[in-house]
């Protein structure tokens, strides 16, 4: 598949196709020589790990990756980028990636996907994260009986932090000009679409 | 010296005991510490998912510009998220002029600005070369002895800038638990990613690293963990009970924050200052064998 992928190559077509993702032009310097996906801790759950992924990318095979569920097993631990001997931030595509992927709705498991948005919802929220809340919120995301099962199961933990003093039973502090905040955020949503 | 301290949401939580006892070893290290006012969260390591990459840089670029306003210290972040990510922002900023103007008109909103003249730092690298090792040794007052410690370093914290520390073989955090009279172990999977901010939603693929990184400590002679990281913190030590069950392993061994252990050999109170009682192993047996 990645030689199919190779005799498709043309990269216009591909960074047209992708011309959405974030630093995609970079895939043209890729030798394909697979540091990446050795670096990577997660390779062995990987579909298409980065190096498959970029072959793809030259071949436009805009499916196929935004289906791949490589792209949601970014832990961010930058081996890849630190160790590509291009100098390609490899991280930051499959971060893109899993941006774009989620943003059309095309994402193969919800899990990583779905615990991002609740992120946000947090940080639009408070302005920082509640770590109970963002948890109880991805717990409950896919419905209330769910919720409850994910709850129990978890439940022991919870209990943990809260002897230790790892967790408070009270929300944590908002921001003072929360209201400027999210203004601001908007606005960067905005123009990071446009550049 | 003095310093911003930008300590972040986890430390808030499920992080305070790292935070509790970074206090206190750093005011006897003559380290002063101001909060940035009104910060906010960093975007850590799973905001990608939600947002391009130029929204987190914006999250970053306030915090900056709130610090600027204040005074011109460095700032201080000892989880690593929250340091590599504003770190990045920075960098940018510094060195970008489109995105430092992009970004500027954005702060404009909320009356900020921030001019790229801060540095952000970690934890590490303070105690490393602003304190020194001299320094910290010179505080010891009850050695760890012969306590043999895997100085686990992760990722973010090195990772990408090694700028006080080789991103491949860091040695800072071994060289500062030396200094406290402990033994550093070297264990390959020093450098190996416990799962970070995707271990909730990923859970099952992640155990399996941190069984892997645990293993690797315990093999090579580790009776204590150490690391300077919330998430590590997190991962490495909440889940023994589970990793147990899942894979038949008997695996135990206390995880602590870097800053607890400098503080029980700085002899300071185990329960107020190290807050030992926070970690779920408990590690006390450890430190009072050693005594």
């Amino acid at each position: 598949m990645v030689i199919d992928a190779m005799l498709q190559y043309n990269s216009t077509v591909a960074i047209d196709i992708f011309k959405d993702v974030e630093f995609v032009e970079e895939i043209k310097k890729c030798i394909q020589c697979g540091m990446c996906a050795g670096s990577c801790p997660l390779k062995h759950h990987m579909d298409y790990p980065p190096r498959k992924i970029f072959a793809l990318l030259r071949a436009g095979k805009k499916a196929t990756i935004l289906k791949s569920k490589s792209i949601f097993l970014c832990t961010s631990c930058y081996s890849c980028k630190v160790r590509c001997p291009r100098g390609i931030p490899v991280m930051d595509i499959m971060h893109s990636l899993a941006y774009y992927a989620t943003k059309l709705s095309m994402e193969s498991s919800k899990n990583t996907s779905t615990f991002g948005k609740v992120f946000w919802k947090q940080i639009y929220k408070r302005g920082r994260i509640d770590e109970k809340a963002l948890l109880r919120e991805y717990l409950f995301s896919n419905g209330f009986i769910q919720g409850l099962k994910n709850t129990l199961d978890m439940a022991d933990m919870g209990l943990i932090m809260l002897l230790h003093g790892r967790m408070k039973l009270l929300p944590e502090g908002k921001l003072k000009s929360l209201k400027e905040f999210k203004v601001m955020l908007e606005e960067a949503e905005n123009v990071g679409e446009s550049i | 010296m003095k310093y911003f301290l930008y300590w972040g949401c986890s430390l808030e939580a499920s992080g305070a005991n790292y935070l509790k006892s970074l206090k206190p070893v750093c005011k006897k290290l003559g380290i002063e510490f101001e909060e940035i006012e009104d910060w906010n969260c960093c975007g850590a390591s799973v905001s990608y998912v939600g947002a391009k990459d130029f929204t987190i840089k914006v999250l970053n670029a306030r915090n900056l510009a709130l610090a600027e306003k204040t005074a011109s210290y460095d700032i201080v972040a000892p989880c690593s998220s929250c340091y590599v990510q504003m770190n990045r922002a920075n960098h940018e900023i510094q060195e970008n002029e489109s995105i430092r103007n992009l970004i500027n008109n954005i702060l404009a909103k909320a009356g900020l600005e921030y001019n790229g003249t801060l540095r952000v730092r970690h934890i590490q690298d303070i105690l490393f070369n602003d304190v020194g090792i001299k320094r910290i040794r010179d505080a010891v007052i009850k050695p760890l002895n012969g306590l043999k410690v895997a100085g686990y370093v992760g990722c973010q914290s090195v990772r990408p800038y090694g700028e006080y520390d080789s991103v491949e073989r860091p040695k800072v955090q071994d060289k500062i638990i030396e200094a406290l009279g402990a033994e550093p172990v070297k264990f390959p999977k020093k450098m190996q990613c416990c799962g970070s901010g995707i271990f909730f939603p990923e859970m099952e693929l992640c155990l399996g690293l941190v069984k892997d990184i645990l293993e690797d400590a315990i093999s090579h002679g580790a009776k204590i963990i150490s690391t300077i990281c919330p998430m590590c913190a997190m991962n490495l030590e909440m889940y023994q009970t589970r990793i147990n069950k899942i894979y038949g392993t008997h695996i135990e061994i206390p995880v602590v924050y870097l800053t607890q252990l400098i503080a029980v050999a700085f002899g300071m109170d185990l329960k107020k200052e190290a807050v030992l009682h926070m970690n779920f192993i408990p590690p006390e047996y450890v430190m009072k064998h050693i005594r």
